[in-house]
């Protein structure tokens, strides 16, 4: 069908578009999704096909983000189950914050439209279960030759790493700081924490994060360092220039000559990222990016290229889970994201244990 | 696997303490919920929060919930009583008492009713209601079992005695001659 030629009546009039609207089916979702980024001149008619729907089905739709809600909700609950379960576990120094967030959500609890002020406090959801014990000393993590290989760290944030790779985690990583150390490429994506922010040390500069996704290129013995930025904000500290901060915004990306030569008046570049003409994502990521597809296979074979992939052991405790069956296609996601993605169209759960993901019932 | 096995699967699941099935449960009911709700209020805001309220209940205390042979019309009880507890908090209780209790039969609000009272600006209300009334009820129902009930062409027409093609047209026209006035 040719939707170019289509008015605000023939959108409106479209099934598949009904059901984008409505968010009732995930394919039709993301057809228009794609569609109207690409044909932007039809934004007007599209906008007004959208407010006719609107008008006409008094507002229905919107289960994704009611949903995004009662997720949210589920996650403060059980949060503070297990608080209270655990009342004098916290030795961390800002217990006064985090009660009372947790009361003012007990309240909310009894009373009414709970959600409408959710509190973002803690806002990654529990499914995962992280890798921290107490008192941790330094971790050394090393992609090895795997093409790829994902990491989540204690505090939830998952790291994939270029092959040859290393990050090192300081010690007491999430108890105390969330500071590590790259050498090579890694892409992150980082969970929002307001107590201890994120940094990255690398040899050139130092990147300091609050809850977002970027790459760092780092190599040793390369002449050139890069940090792009996808999503939030993160601040870069240049080794040889401390006090100068560069802000870095969403799309951008700073290179660094690393010429070991005293330092020119201008080491650094801020440019945009370099857009591929023909899918208009970021190059800078092309290496995490190569298209994983899926289509009607079991969970059992989805798991093993899920494995080589992302370079990370997928195990089941589960039988049955095995022969569930899905498709999709799988880009930029981290494994974590592929995981809730798939859970969506049939539900299981999954846990990250030692290093490894258990799928389970 | 059927709607209502579906259904009764997960509400097991969920008794045994499986997250993933509230969801699919909440996936499975929401837009017959958000229907229903509409219905008994003309609010869809207060309909979304009331469903969102419900499934967090759900989850809070589903190791004390029992088995339910009809679990959509469990969920729909519940819903109703979360709305009239909502309402008679907003003071809404009259309004809600009659509707509910109203001996004559339980009126439940028309569809332009609801799209007139789901909107929040004045001004949109009136042109909506004189827009509604250019309209020949013919068009008027075909756009609600379109757009409000959610039925294909398909259905529609089956369900109309007439074509497609026929079903189409008018709800075609009726898109246009609507957008002309909202404009």
């Amino acid at each position: 069908m040719n939707f170019q030629d289509f008015e605000a009546a023939d959108f409106a009039c479209d099934e598949s578009f009904q059901r984008y609207c409505l968010e009732e089916n995930d394919s039709d979702i993301l057809f228009w999704e794609s569609w109207i980024t690409r044909h932007p001149e039809k934004k007007a008619a599209v906008l007004e096909a959208r407010y006719m729907i609107e008008v006409l089905s008094a507002r229905q739709g919107n289960r994704l983000e009611q949903l995004k809600h009662l997720k949210d909700g589920i996650s403060q609950y059980d949060l503070l189950h297990s608080a209270l379960e655990e009342p004098s576990r916290q030795n961390t120094p800002a217990p006064a914050r985090k009660t009372g967030s947790l009361f003012k959500y007990a309240a909310a609890l009894g009373g009414i439209l709970l959600l409408a002020g959710a509190i973002y406090l803690f806002s990654r959801n529990n499914t995962v279960t992280d890798i921290s014990s107490p008192k941790t000393s330094m971790v050394v993590i090393n992609a090895g030759n795997d093409p790829r290989k994902t990491v989540v760290l204690p505090d939830g944030s998952s790291i994939i790493l270029r092959k040859n790779s290393t990050v090192e985690l300081a010690a007491g990583f999430n108890e105390v700081n969330r500071k590590l150390t790259l050498t090579g490429e890694a892409f992150f994506d980082v969970t929002q924490h307001a107590q201890y922010p994120f940094i990255v040390h690398t040899a050139a500069f130092d990147i300091k994060v609050l809850g977002t996704v970027f790459n760092v290129s780092a190599y040793a013995g390369s002449h050139q360092s890069e940090t792009a930025l996808f999503k939030g904000k993160v601040e870069v500290t240049l080794a040889n220039k401390p006090e100068e901060k560069i802000i870095l915004q969403p799309n951008q990306k700073l290179t660094m000559n690393v010429t070991g030569l005293p330092a020119p008046v201008n080491p650094f570049k801020v440019m945009p990222l370099d857009a591929d003409p023909v899918n208009h994502k970021a190059r800078e990521i092309a290496w995490v990016r190569n298209r994983l597809e899926i289509e009607n296979e079991p969970l059992e074979v989805i798991a093993g290229k899920l494995e080589k992939w992302y370079g990370i052991r997928v195990t089941f405790a589960d039988e049955e889970v095995k022969h569930y069956r899905y498709s999709g296609t799988f880009e930029s996601e981290t494994i974590l994201k592929a995981l809730d993605a798939l859970q969506l169209s049939y539900p299981f759960s999954f846990k990250m244990v030692n290093g490894q993901i258990i799928i389970s019932k | 696997m059927s709607y209502e096995e579906d259904n009764n699967i997960h509400w097991e699941r969920l008794r045994n303490g499986d997250k993933q099935a509230l969801f699919a449960l909440y996936n499975n009911t929401y837009s017959h919920l958000l229907r229903f709700g509409l219905k008994i209020c003309g609010s869809d805001e207060l309909v979304k929060d009331c469903i969102t309220q419900l499934f967090l209940q759900l989850w809070t205390r589903h190791q004390s919930l029992r088995p339910v042979t009809n679990v959509p019309a469990y969920l729909f009880t519940a819903l109703k009583r979360q709305l009239l507890d909502q309402l008679a908090y907003q003071s809404k209780i009259h309004a809600a008492i009659h509707r509910m209790t109203d001996k004559e039969a339980e009126r439940e609000l028309s569809y332009e009713e609801i799209i007139i009272q789901v909107q929040q600006d004045e001004e949109l209300k009136q042109r909506l209601q004189q827009a509604l009334k250019a309209l020949t009820p013919r068009q008027i129902e075909l756009i609600r079992l379109k757009f409000f009930e959610g039925l294909s062409y398909e259905q529609i027409a089956a369900q109309t005695s007439q074509t497609v093609k026929t079903a189409y047209n008018t709800i075609y026209d009726a898109i246009k001659a609507l957008r002309k006035m909202l404009k």
